[in-house]
């Protein structure tokens, strides 16, 4: 009778696993059927090729989602796209271009892989595109800063797609309440923190999390501590007195930050900003709007947006980040031919202002002048300004740049939770990434 | 046809069908685990980096091992993989045991409570990793939220802080797979005889006495079981780690498949890699060796 009964829910406990383990096999997007358009009086030149597209979920995503459709309805060419984190969309896309499988077709490309793209070719360079087309693309209108979002050694090795300024946001509100002016240099901007952290409420957000967060946090405020990561002739260099002064700031500045900042990745970071746990947080500029959008966020209104602050005496230059849109280069001519259309498309000065609208990020000045989106955006001039005085390159965008950010990664957050002190944090770094590279 | 040749042929076939038969096995077998096994090995005694737009290989020998030997993080990351299966075997095999002795009474509770714990089990331990380290975050998570309302102060969070990012993620370990080893003690101790038990009740035994001198002495091959499946699927950590700290804060979570991971996957170094998971395997291949002679010995 035990043995009976036990056995029984062995059975039914095996067959949960079955039933479990069959759901998770089955293809979690079934293909869908393609119908046939209805003809068009325009010649539809890649009428029914499909291609895929492999996009960071980062805000521009719902720009894609929109987008998309249109340039389906009125070109014929289908995009499907899959949406990736950003540790998973590194690793598959450098999969795909290591196995030459063109599983996507179209990426968006971090600032940050550039120079590693073009050193391996991954990427096709447009460059032969772009001649041919333009009268088309009007590329003066591009802000000069943002062609380092996929320019390398005189090639393009992808397209700007989606420019972001490293900018400083912080709440009217409080900064009025505690009678502080925002910051216009680093060491005001670490006394505002001090002043603005009273109780559950927190000065500053930072990235803390071991990983790409915290590496790539550093490197911002390395920038506008005028420290950096290569010395004057290219070679990596992460032990001067410059870098670890600043990474002492940096871990000054995590006093003034939610006890959980060391574990923070970017959307635990705007979770922080968005519910009101802190004050003030230094970040890309692609996500202000969202500030003003009542269902993700409870300080609407109460946010004002300046430039990011540099150290006293610095000359002002401003983070510089986003994405640009590269073509596998192992994709068939017709489908890189399909995909360049898609680029044009959506950088194009008309396009680029729906993008905008739904969450995307500017490029082109057109657009960071159009009075409409003006109005819209009322912090838009802001981001010109940062983009005229951009700084693409802060984050080194050499091929090695994976490894600087892994072993930065992990050691500035050993030295935030007290494993490591500054120097000795930056010393075995720099002995990680020697030993990686060879 | 001569009748005797094809008499032969039918008994030749008779004889060995089962080679037939075990030929899509065999085939499987090889494919699956052979193959990639010898192509480890090879690749471990080259440089070879899959972002190397040439693709180039160059023969190095036993370098990549040589190179293991020195690299810091090896043996930082050993000692925290030995820390994680001493913390997660141990701690499961008693509690595994206190479940199944609380749960082995056909009582209609005990079989109601005995399916709801085999859930964790059923979940991808990616998705586990990710509650959990929801539940953890120090300024959003529950259970710094209830800690706090206790007054006590929790820092960083269970996975911030150098001293409790390791017990928060086998905490973790021991929560998805302590269930797994309640099956295997109900297994164990549904299969013992009663006959001692009577006998020890005949003679005046305690329950205590009857459970350490009978029960647990009886459930030892169970228990020989339970502890080397465990200590095998523990070194192999992988999934929980990468889903709550990414071997952090520091490297005090870094175990060894995770460090395997971040020369493959992030510096693409595959020779080095290689090398490192050999390493592991062979390490895993002396515990299994010894679950093996064990487990012949114990013809129970």
């Amino acid at each position: 009778m035990r043995t009976k009964t036990f056995r029984s829910v062995l059975y039914v406990f095996l067959l949960f696993v079955m039933v479990v383990g069959a759901v998770g096999c089955t293809p979690a997007v079934p293909e869908p059927v393609e119908e046939p358009s209805a003809p068009v009086e325009t010649a539809k030149k890649f009428e029914g090729v499909e291609l895929t597209l492999a996009s960071m979920t980062d805000q521009y995503v719902a720009g894609f989602r929109y987008l998309i459709p249109m340039f389906e309805e009125e070109t014929g060419i289908k995009i499907v796209m899959d949406e990736l984190g950003y540790v998973d969309l590194y690793q598959k896309l450098t999969a795909d271009f290591v196995g030459k499988t063109a599983q996507y077709d179209l990426m968006t490309v971090d600032i940050v892989w550039s120079g590693e793209y073009a050193a391996n070719g991954y990427t096709l360079p447009l460059d032969d595109f772009m001649a041919r087309d333009a009268a088309e693309i009007n590329t003066d209108d591009i802000m000069p800063v943002a062609w380092t979002l996929g320019e390398w050694e005189g090639k393009h090795w992808a397209y700007p797609l989606a420019g972001y300024a490293n900018v400083l946001n912080y709440r009217k509100d409080l900064l009025e309440e505690t009678g502080i002016t925002p910051p216009a240099t680093q060491e005001e901007l670490l006394a505002a923190a001090q002043q603005l952290t009273d109780g559950d409420q927190y000065g500053i957000a930072l990235l803390g999390a071991k990983g790409s967060a915290v590496a790539q946090d550093y490197m911002s405020f390395l920038q506008q501590h005028g420290g950096a990561v290569l010395d004057a002739d290219g070679n990596i260099n992460l032990n001067t007195p410059k870098n670890v002064e600043t990474l002492d700031f940096f871990g000054e500045l995590f006093n003034y930050a939610p006890p959980g900042s060391t574990d923070y990745w970017w959307d635990q970071r705007e979770t922080a900003f968005r519910n009101g746990t802190v004050a003030m947080m230094e970040g890309w500029s692609i996500a202000r709007a969202g500030y003003e959008n009542p269902e993700m966020s409870s300080i609407v209104g109460k946010v004002d947006v300046t430039a990011a602050p540099v150290s006293a005496g610095m000359e002002p230059k401003y983070g510089f980040g986003g994405w640009g849109i590269g073509i596998n280069a192992s994709s068939d001519a017709t489908k890189q031919e399909a995909a360049w259309e898609f680029i044009k498309w959506i950088t194009s000065e008309e396009i680029q202002k729906e993008w905008i609208k739904h969450d995307g990020a500017p490029i082109r000045r057109s657009t960071l002048e159009d009075p409409e989106l003006n109005t819209l955006y009322p912090w838009f001039p802001l981001l010109l300004k940062s983009f005229e005085n951009g700084d693409g390159d802060y984050r080194p965008r050499i091929p090695q740049y994976s490894i600087i950010q892994d072993a930065l990664g992990t050691y500035v957050n050993a030295f935030l939770v007290g494993q490591e002190t500054a120097e000795s944090a930056l010393i075995k770094a720099q002995e990680q990434i020697d030993a990686n590279i060879k | 046809m001569n009748q005797t040749l094809g008499k032969s042929l039918y008994k030749k076939f008779q004889n060995n069908t089962y080679l037939v038969l075990l030929l899509p096995l065999l085939l499987f077998v090889v494919l699956i685990a052979i193959y990639p096994l010898f192509f480890s090995f090879r690749i471990s005694l080259f440089d070879y980096r899959l972002t190397d737009p040439n693709q180039t290989q160059t023969f190095v020998g036993i370098e990549n091992y040589i190179r293991a030997f020195k690299d810091p993080i090896i043996f930082i990351s050993l000692k925290n993989t030995l820390i994680f299966v001493a913390g997660t075997v141990s701690a499961e095999l008693v509690m595994g045991l206190g479940l199944a002795l609380l749960f082995a009474p056909e009582t209609r509770i005990a079989r109601f409570v005995r399916s709801f714990l085999l859930i964790p089990m059923a979940l991808p331990p990616l998705v586990v990793g990710l509650v959990w380290k929801s539940l953890y975050n120090a300024d959003f998570g529950v259970i710094p939220f209830y800690l706090k309302e206790l007054g006590i102060n929790v820092g960083r969070g269970p996975l911030g802080e150098l001293n409790f990012a390791m017990p928060a993620v086998i905490l973790i370990d021991i929560w998805q797979w302590t269930p797994l080893l309640m099956i295997i003690f109900l297994a164990g101790l549904k299969g013992l005889p009663k006959e001692p038990y009577e006998a020890a009740y005949v003679d005046g035994a305690s329950r205590w006495q009857s459970f350490l001198y009978i029960t647990l002495p009886l459930l030892k091959p169970t228990f020989l079981i339970a502890f080397l499946t465990r200590t095998i699927q523990s070194f192999k950590v992988f999934d929980i780690i990468y889903a709550t700290t990414a071997g952090g804060p520091g490297n005090v979570t870094t175990v060894l498949n995770f460090h395997i991971y971040t020369v493959g996957m992030t510096f693409f170094d595959m020779g080095y890699a290689a090398a490192l998971a050999n390493i592991l395997l062979f390490v895993v291949t002396i515990i299994s060796i010894i679950y093996i002679g064990v487990m012949s010995r114990q013809q129970y």
